[in-house]
Order: C-alpha cells, then sequence, then structure tokens
C-alpha cells in the first residue's frame, strides 16, 4: 500500500476540494465535514509514512515522463514531519472555521481554497522534482491571493495583489534559479543531485523565492498588510503553514540535498538576524492585534531560518522543532485574536481591554500559545529556541548569537505588552457599560475549543517533547 | 538497593509537588484540609531531602529530548544541601501561606503554583545536566507571572516587570549555558572539568553568573522585588524573593565558582563580582534606608542582603565562599521571619505603613520578640547568626581590596539605622493603629503565623551561639573545604571595627530621632541631605531603574523600527506603483500612433536584426 498512502496525501486535498463547491450547493454540513476529512486524510496519511521513516527505508515513488523530466514523491523524515505538522494545524484550524466562518459567504470558495492549499502543500513537501515544488508553490500562491482577498472589498483585494505579487515575483526568480541549476546538472530531480556545489549566483536566485514566501526583511512587506483575512486564513498562511514553505524549501534544498558556498552559513544568518531584531521592534508598537502577532511571526521565521542555514545538525533539527512549535503556537494565537476580534468587531488594541473576565478560556489559552513563542518552559518553544541559539554559537558566530538573544528578549516584551494590553487591565471606558458591548463574550464552542486544544499541545510538547525531537533527529539523514 | 530507593525518592521530589498542588488546588474550599496537605507535604519533602542529603550520591539519566538534553539528575556536591534548605524554607513559608491566605479566594491557586514551583526549585537544584536545568530554572517564570497576577489582573504592572527582568536574566543564563556547553563539549556538570574564565569562556560564565544573580535578586535584575512589595501578597515575598529564589541563584553561583569555572582569587572577573556585590549592598540598602513602609523596606534589604553573598563568594575564597553559604542560611532564616512579622502587623492593623503605626509590642509580644532577633541579626550583632556570617566575608572582602570592605561596611551601617527606625517606629511609643481602626482590637496573631516565625527567629539564635553546627556539620562537608570556619572570628580588628560600626549606627539613629521628633523620621537627615537629596528623589521616580532604562531603550529603538518598516511599506506600496504607471506613461507617450513612426521602427528592427545575423556569422 505504500506508495498509494503518498498518492493519497496529496491527491485527496488537492482534487477533493474541486467537488466541495458542489457538495456547498446541497448540504452546507456536509460540505464542511468532507473539508475536514480531506485535510484529515493528509494528516492521517503523513502519519502512516511515519513507521517507514522509523525503520529507515523512507516511501518513495519515481516514474519518468517524457522531455527527460521525471516525477517523484518521497516520504523521509523532514517531508513527513513537515507534513504531519501544516496537516494537523491546518485540521484544527478548518474546525475552528466552522464557528468563524458560519455567517459569511462565498464559504464554497473559502473550504474550497483550504483544501486545495493543503494539497498543494503536500504536494510541495513530498515532491522530489525542482519543477513540481514550483508547480505547487504557485498553486499556494493563488490560493492565498483568493484567501487574503475574501471579503471582496477593495483594501482586502488590494492587500491580497501586494501578497500574490511579491511572493510570485519571488518565485519567478526562483524559477530562473532552478533552470540555473538544471543548466549545471540536467535535471530537475533532487534525488540525483544530492551533494551538487550550487553556483552562489543560483543560492541568491532561490533565496529571493524561499525569503519572500517566508516573508524575511525586506521582502516581508506583505506579511503584515495581510491581516485584512478573516482570521483563520491569516492562521493557517500566514502563521502556521504557509510562511513554513520558504524555510521548509531552505531545508530541502541547502540543507539536506545540495552542498552551498560556505558564505551563506554567515550571510543567510545575518539576514535572519536583521529581519528578527526590525519585525520585533515593529511588533513592540503596532496598535492592531494581528500586526502584532503577524510581526511577531516575521521575527520567529527568522529564528527558523538561523537554525536551518546555520548550516550544522542541530541547527536543523531545532529549525523544524521550532516549525512545529511555532505553527502551533502561532496558529492558537491568531486564532484568540480572531476570538477576540469577532467579539469586539475590533482590532484596534486601544480600544481592549480586561477581556480575561469576558474570555477567560481565550486568554489562557493565549496564554499558553504566547509562553510558548517566547521559549518558556514547559513549553514547546523552549527547546526549539535553545537548540537554534545553541546552533548558532556552534558555527562559532557569538555576535548573532547575541542578537537572537535580544530577540528573544524583544519576544517576551512584546508578546506580554499584546497580552497585558488584550486581556488585562481595566476594561477601556466606552465598554466598561453592558449596554454598549452586549455581544463581547466568550467566542462559539467550536472555537474556543480549537484554541484550547493548540495552547494544550504548546504545553504536551515540551513536556512530551521526546516525540517531536527524535523525529527530527532522523532528519539529518542522508536522503 | 539504596541507589534504587534514592532515584526513586529523587524522581518523587520533582513529580508529587505537582500532584499536591492540583491536590491542595481542589480541596481549597477547606482550610483545614488545604493545612493538613501542606503540613504533611512540606514534612515528606524535608524527609526525603535529608534522605538524599545522607545517602550517596545517585545519578538519574532519562532519555528526553535528543542532542544532549537529555534528563540527568544527580545529587551531587551541594544538590542534596540545597535540597534540604528548600524543604526547610518550604515547611515554614508552606504553613505560613496557608494561615495567612486563610480567608482568600485565591488561596488554592497560589498554593497550586508554589507547589509547581517547589518541582521546579527541587528540578533545578538535582540537574545535572545544564540544559536540563535552565528547563526547570526558566519554568519559574510561568509560576512567578502567575501568583504575581493573582489578584492584580487590572493591574499587572508589577507581573510584567518581573516577567521581563526576569525573563531577560533567564535568556542571558540560556546563552551563558550554551557558551558553557560548548567550550566544555558537554552540558553534563558532572562531566565538566574546571573552564578556566577567559576569552569566550569568560564570557560564558558572566553571562551565567548574570542568569544567577538576577535570579538570587542582584542588580540590575531586581527592581521588580520593590514593585511586588506593593502589589503582591505578603507570603510571596518571603517565599521567593525571600527564600527559594535566593536559594537557586546562591546555588548556581556557587557552583558556577567553584565547580562549572576555575574563578581565581584577585582575578578580573572575581573583582568585577565583588564590586557587583558591593554596588548592590549599598544602593539597595540606602534605599531602604528612607521606606516608611515595612513591606517595601524589607524588600530593599532582600536585595542588599544578596549582595554580601555576591561578595563573599565572588572573592573565591573558601573563606568568602563558606561565608557567602551561610549568609543565604542566615538571610533566609531572618529575612523570612522579618517579612512574617511584617505580615502579621498587616492582618492585624490592616498597613504596613511605619507612619501609621506604633506602640504595637505590647499588643503583639511575640511578634516583637521576634522581631528584635532578626533585626539584631540581620544588622550583624553579636552573637547571632548574621554577625558570623557577615564577618567571614568583612575577612574575604579585607583581603581582596580595602574599598570592598569599606563599602561592605558602609552597608552594614545603614542597615543598622534602618532596622532601628523600623522596630522603633511600629513597636515602640505610643500604640497607634491607622484611622478606623481599633487600637484595642489588635491581638496577636494567630500559631499558623507565629510557630513559623518563632521557629526562624530561634534558628537565628541557635546559628550564632552554636555555629559549629551549621558551619562545620552541614557546609563544610558539602562544600569541602580545608579549616574550620566555625567559632568566634579570629580577627579582633574586624569585630571591633563592626562593633563601632553599629554603635555608630545607634548614634545616627538617637541623632536622626531627635533632630526630627520621631522614630519613624530618624533617617530623614540623611534622606534630605544636601546632594543625597537630589540623588534620592531621581531614584524614587525610578530614573536608576534599570527595566525603565531597559523600556526607555525598547522604546526608542521600536520607534526606529517603525520608521524603517514605513520606507519598506512606501518602497512597495507607492515607488513600485509609481515606477510601473511611469514606465507605462512613458511607452505610451511614445506611441503617438502615426504611421511613419511605426514604419521607421519596423525598419530599424530589421536592419538590427540583420545586423546581428552578420556579427554572429
Amino acid at each position: 500500500m505504500g506508495i498509494y498512502v503518498l498518492i493519497a496525501c496529496i491527491s485527496v486535498p488537492l482534487f477533493g476540494s474541486l467537488i466541495l463547491p458542489v457538495l456547498g450547493r446541497i448540504n452546507t454540513k456536509l460540505r464542511n465535514a468532507a473539508a475536514l476529512i480531506f485535510v484529515a486524510t493528509a494528516f492521517a496519511c503523513a502519519a502512516l509514512a511515519l513507521p517507514s521513516v522509523y525503520r529507515g527505508t523512507p516511501l518513495s515513488l519515481h516514474f519518468e515522463i517524457p522531455l527527460g523530466l521525471s516525477f517523484g514523491l518521497h516520504a523521509d523524515g523532514l517531508a513527513v514531519f513537515m507534513a504531519m505538522t501544516a496537516s494537523f494545524v491546518a485540521s484544527i484550524i478548518v474546525i475552528y472555521s466552522f464557528g468563524y466562518m458560519k455567517n459569511y459567504e462565498n464559504q464554497n470558495e473559502y473550504y474550497m481554497m483550504v483544501s486545495l492549499f493543503i494539497g498543494a502543500m503536500m504536494g510541495l513537501v513530498l515532491s522530489t522534482n525542482l519543477i513540481s515544488i514550483y508547480l505547487f508553490w504557485e498553486i499556494s500562491a493563488v490560493c492565498c491571493w483568493r484567501l487574503i482577498g475574501f471579503y471582496r472589498n477593495d483594501l482586502t483585494a488590494q492587500r491580497a495583489n501586494k501578497a500574490f505579487m511579491v511572493t510570485v515575483a519571488g518565485a519567478l526568480i526562483m524559477l530562473v534559479g532552478f533552470v540555473w541549476i538544471y543548466g549545471e546538472t540536467g535535471t530537475f530531480d533532487l534525488t540525483e543531485m544530492k551533494g551538487v556545489l550550487v553556483p552562489t549566483g543560483a543560492v541568491v536566485l532561490i533565496l529571493f523565492g524561499i525569503l519572500s514566501k517566508s516573508a524575511t526583511f525586506p521582502l516581508h512587506s506583505w506579511l503584515p498588510d495581510a491581516g485584512v483575512a478573516p482570521s483563520p486564513v491569516t492562521s493557517l498562511l500566514h502563521a502556521a503553514v504557509l510562511v513554513k514553505i520558504g524555510v521548509y524549501v531552505y531545508a530541502r534544498l541547502f540543507s539536506v540535498t545540495f552542498e552551498i558556498p560556505d558564505v551563506f552559513t554567515v550571510a543567510v544568518p545575518t539576514i535572519a538576524a536583521v529581519s528578527a531584531l526590525i519585525s520585533a521592534g515593529a511588533a513592540m508598537r503596532a496598535d492592531d492585534i494581528k500586526r502584532v502577532i503577524a510581526y511577531s511571526t516575521i521575527s520567529q521565521l527568522a529564528f527558523i531560518l538561523l537554525g536551518i542555514s546555520a548550516g550544522n545538525e542541530v541547527g536543523l533539527a531545532g529549525g523544524m522543532l521550532y516549525i512545529l512549535t511555532h505553527s502551533v503556537a502561532k496558529g492558537g494565537l491568531f486564532l484568540c485574536a480572531g476570538i477576540v476580534e469577532h467579539g469586539l468587531h475590533t482590532k484596534d488594541l486601544a480600544k481592549m481591554g480586561g477581556l480575561y473576565r469576558r474570555m477567560p478560556l481565550t486568554a489562557f489559552a493565549f496564554l499558553l500559545c504566547a509562553f510558548s513563542v517566547m521559549g518558556i518552559p514547559p513549553f514547546g518553544g523552549f527547546f526549539a529556541k535553545f537548540l537554534v541559539i545553541e546552533s548558532i554559537m556552534e558555527t562559532g558566530n557569538v555576535t548573532i548569537g547575541i542578537i537572537f538573544i535580544i530577540g528573544a528578549v524583544m519576544t517576551v516584551l512584546y508578546l506580554t505588552r499584546l497580552f497585558v494590553k488584550v486581556f488585562l487591565g481595566p476594561e477601556p471606558a466606552h465598554h466598561s457599560k453592558d449596554d454598549i458591548h452586549p455581544v463581547t463574550r466568550e467566542g462559539s464552542r467550536v472555537m474556543v475549543i480549537s484554541v484550547v486544544v493548540l495552547g494544550v499541545v504548546s504545553l504536551l510538547l515540551g513536556v512530551f517533547v521526546s516525540l517531536p525531537s527524535g523525529l527530527v533527529s532522523l532528519i539529518g539523514r542522508p536522503l | 538497593m539504596v541507589n534504587f530507593v534514592s532515584s526513586n525518592i529523587l524522581l518523587l521530589m520533582i513529580l508529587l509537588p505537582i500532584a499536591v498542588g492540583a491536590i491542595t488546588w481542589l480541596v481549597r474550599k477547606s482550610y483545614a484540609v488545604m493545612l493538613l496537605i501542606t503540613v504533611l507535604y512540606s514534612a515528606a519533602n524535608l524527609l526525603m531531602a535529608l534522605v538524599l542529603y545522607t545517602s550517596p550520591i545517585v545519578y538519574v539519566t532519562i532519555p528526553f529530548a535528543s542532542f544532549g538534553l537529555d534528563i540527568a539528575f544527580s545529587t551531587g556536591k551541594y544538590s542534596a544541601l540545597f535540597l534540604v534548605f528548600a524543604a526547610v524554607g518550604l515547611l515554614l513559608t508552606g504553613i505560613y501561606s496557608v494561615s495567612f491566605l486563610k480567608d482568600k479566594v485565591y488561596s488554592g491557586r497560589f498554593m497550586l503554583y508554589m507547589f509547581i514551583s517547589i518541582s521546579m526549585i527541587n528540578g533545578a537544584l538535582l540537574s545535572d545536566n545544564l540544559g536540563i536545568m535552565l528547563f526547570f530554572w526558566e519554568g519559574l517564570l510561568c509560576t512567578l507571572a502567575g501568583i504575581l497576577l493573582i489578584g492584580n489582573k487590572s493591574n499587572p504592572k508589577t507581573a510584567v516587570k518581573a516577567l521581563a527582568l526576569s525573563g531577560t536574566a533567564d535568556l542571558l543564563l540560556m546563552l551563558g549555558i550554551i557558551i558553557t556547553g560548548q567550550q566544555a563539549g558537554t552540558l553534563y556538570i558532572s562531566g565538566i572539568e574546571k573552564l578556566p574564565v577567559v576569552g569566550v569562556s569568560g564570557l560564558g560564565f558572566i553571562l551565567m553568573m548574570l542568569g544567577a544573580l538576577g535570579k538570587a535578586g542582584c542588580m540590575p535584575f531586581h527592581t521588580w522585588i520593590p514593585s511586588a512589595a506593593e502589589d503582591a501578597p505578603t507570603p510571596f515575598l518571603a517565599a521567593f524573593p525571600g527564600t527559594f529564589e535566593k536559594l537557586l541563584g546562591i546555588y548556581l553561583a556557587v557552583r558556577l565558582t567553584t565547580d562549572i569555572y576555575d574563578l581565581q582569587p584577585g582575578s578580573t572577573m572575581s573583582t568585577v563580582i565583588m564590586v557587583i556585590g558591593v554596588l548592590t549592598i549599598i544602593f539597595a540598602v540606602a534605599m531602604a534606608l528612607i521606606q516608611k513602609d515595612m513591606k517595601r523596606l524589607l524588600s530593599y534589604h532582600a536585595i542588599s542582603q544578596v549582595g554580601y553573598m555576591v561578595l563573599g563568594i565572588g572573592s573565591a575564597l573558601p573563606i568568602g565562599i563558606v561565608g557567602g553559604v551561610f549568609h543565604m542560611v542566615n538571610n533566609v532564616l531572618y529575612k523570612s521571619s522579618l517579612f512574617m512579622v511584617a505580615g502579621s502587623i498587616e492582618k492585624q492593623t490592616g498597613t504596613t505603613d511605619l507612619r501609621q503605626l506604633g506602640g504595637l509590642g505590647k499588643k503583639m509580644p511575640v511578634t516583637m520578640i521576634c522581631f528584635v532577633i532578626c533585626g539584631l541579626a540581620i544588622a550583624g550583632v553579636p552573637p547571632f547568626n548574621g554577625f558570623f556570617s557577615k564577618e567571614l566575608i568583612f575577612d574575604a572582602a579585607l583581603e581582596s581590596h580595602f574599598i570592598l570592605y569599606a563599602g561592605a561596611l558602609l552597608g552594614a551601617f545603614m542597615t543598622a539605622v534602618s532596622f532601628l527606625k523600623m522596630g522603633r517606629a511600629a513597636f515602640f511609643g505610643t500604640p497607634k493603629v491607622p484611622e478606623g481602626k481599633n487600637v484595642d482590637s489588635v491581638r496577636e496573631s494567630g500559631i499558623g503565623i507565629l510557630l513559623p516565625m518563632s521557629v526562624l527567629a530561634a534558628l537565628c539564635v541557635i546559628f550564632g551561639v552554636a555555629n559549629t553546627l551549621p558551619l562545620d556539620r552541614l557546609l563544610q562537608p558539602a562544600l569541602g573545604f580545608t579549616g574550620s570556619f566555625s567559632g568566634w572570628p579570629h580577627s579582633a580588628v574586624l569585630v571591633i571595627v563592626s562593633v563601632v560600626v553599629l554603635i555608630l549606627a545607634v548614634a545616627d539613629h538617637v541623632y536622626g530621632s531627635i533632630k526630627s521628633g520621631s522614630a519613624v523620621n530618624a533617617a530623614d537627615h540623611i534622606h534630605y541631605a544636601p546632594v543625597l537629596r537630589h540623588i534620592y528623589s531621581a531614584a524614587e521616580r525610578g530614573m536608576f531603574d534599570p527595566y525603565n532604562l531597559l523600556m526607555h531603550v525598547v522604546n526608542l529603538y521600536s520607534a526606529l523600527c517603525v520608521n524603517i518598516e514605513r520606507g519598506v511599506s512606501w518602497f512597495y506600496d507607492v515607488a513600485i506603483v509609481r515606477a510601473v504607471k511611469g514606465a507605462g506613461d512613458v511607452l505610451r507617450s511614445a506611441n503617438e500612433g502615426t504611421l511613419a513612426q511605426y514604419l521607421s521602427l519596423a525598419l530599424m528592427g530589421v536592419l538590427g536584426i540583420v545586423a546581428i545575423f552578420f556579427l554572429v556569422l
């Protein structure tokens, strides 16, 4: 059954998405259930590929197609880890959407795009061919474009266009890099390129794609602006899954496949350091709840990039662990922000305060997720942060290490500030009377359960860190 | 067999408190059951600690996170000793907390956080792996923030401050641990050969030391403690800044100087640490001097006393290290007791403001006796315990540099002055209570509060008079230095100087009382002295508060980042849009639609292609 698992992992959400609008015309509940089943199938299939990874014989599929091209899927530790992380968080977000999206129009398109996106994500993660990676990459960009512009007004359309154009421009430059590599090696197949030294120019071109997708300074500007999307979209695309594509491809290409010139083990961490510090500073000042979290995402992505680009095994493992813990925790933070936004009909921090009384469970979940992002034990984020910092110190670059410690201090500061502004302190004067804000209460049950699950998982990832860390320690092994 | 029992006890010490905390929270409605559980567990915890202390060293290793982050525990070196100290601390502060918070709605939550903290503290003390130690150590941030938020959700300033300062210290510790691990090639403490304090290792040492000092409440990470004195419950002050955090910080500081690193007496790094110690003593005690609120006054002393310990340990001399650890033990005894005294008065009168209090000695005799004993101990009056540990530290300071000794003496002078003030204002003179309270309704506190307080005071006497008991029986075997430090200080000069300082302090207090006309204002002549007045008023406004400075820098920096962000957004939203539109306009203006223009362009194109064709051929 081996390879069917891999094919199902991609095609169920990818092609299943196409029938969701049809189902939606028949029955919305049926459509919602189907969307969840498609995304959860991806998770189940990825999990089924796990035993083979532990056995050391990853599931693999490969066939040639004309014109010297080929199509291949390969479920090694890196791919399975990423696929499970993405599909797990996506499943929770789909469940949350049942509550959040209930009263909006165009839900058929919404669920179709989410499912299509997860299919593309699975395809990208499992592919062994540069051209398929590029194709899936662009499918994800199209989904992103439609989903950011979900509300269909001028502002959201403009922001969606910005995100689409920045990431697609990056991807096209990256494609040139892929073609360059083809010119050097005569193949797009990653399995045949193990250990090939890639020219500096090609790496730079590919980095444009990676850094624009993973929203790294100065190619990050689209991400905070994309906060106009519905919160589950922001959570799915701009925190938990989409932005991880860039760092994943970095790991796939430059950590486990190609050899790259040594200059990048200094250059990329430096870019990451700048990105981490500037976005952390911007997060301290932002006055929109989702912008703070978005800047935080940019800052945390820099930590991931740092670990993966440090060029050692600890860094790769730490970076992957960071992807997992950050996806869960940051996904949770955005979903909490969504509950707050739903309740208050505003994203302005100045109009919030004292919400722990009205939304105790959301506040609790937010705090758990925030602790994990800050990297405070016993939450999962601690180990990821520790390993990432350890990896850069292993390269002997103390300066970058210190910069990232400053970045970590800033993380504590801006997330504490955010929590205090939203949930603690006095309620702002204009809605201290119940008659002005009668609707401000805890979100619907399914939404609250989703965020609490993410918060608790953040805690469990720290207490039972041996499970994910066992898997990431396999990643360093050869393809 | 012994090994098997010990290793299970070791794991129980970490896991059991969490379960007990959960149970305590479940039975939070019943005061008696809560008290019973707390007493039973604290006693069991002490018993287990003693078993570990007396058994041979055990090592426990459990696979956890990969990459050298496996759980590894050991009872070696000072771990078991500090475990016993922490267990004693829990027994006293635990009972006190339950009694003090009897009628508070949050008592269950408080005890839950307290027991989780105990699990973390025991874990940090027992860890043989620096990474795992950090796991437990930093985990305390969660419970710290939790306790500080209890009852203060509308005004979370202190919690934010504590989280920011302690978080910073902990992240520095993380960097220090990683550097140390890399320099040593292992994260296992038992596997580290003493590293030299030079170069990159030196950086690792100072970063780890800052983490340790930050936990102990030393400068520059101390300023949340006086803030906590204003709005946190008194048992928190006695238990956390007063006891547990000191234990942890000093444990790591000692471990760093004697075990992980090889700090040489007289080296630059040793001097740096001693200077931090002296500055902490002087600045904190100078602030304590002018406080009119008991809890704030005590909280500044909680900081200044750490200065003595750091001064002793930083000297890297055996006499200084023994003195520093002994001083930590003594400080836990008298400082916890003093916080309990403040709490006891607060419970009866509803305030800790010295201006509104007076003459409580007759109403609360036991509280007063405890205060007198502990006040004399902290002031360093013989034969109480504080005297002996201070003399050891003075000895080490004098051996390092005269200036350091002089600074420490100045601190001792101000300590004595501030306790004379506090004692006389609260317990002597005419009885006085805040308006709205009846003087006659003030009674002595209950047994649950008096018992821990009296036991601590009694220990202050015993550890002073019979100081061979703690020094030779407890500390010496664990620290393992040769020679004995017990008995009367061997240097008569040091003792005479100390006594002179104490006499000067009394003289100053008498002068101040007469000049200002009341005991509570006895330090005003220092507070409002010509130059000091301005410094004090700046300090009271928080000008020297590292937290304020940090936030100031962060604010400036983030303003810069916002501007950079604006620039980047402008590039995407305006510059690119304009460039594209501008290029379009230029191209459009080039196409005016005349046939002649298109023909000539087409002709030029054909010519160009022909030219290339010929060139290539």
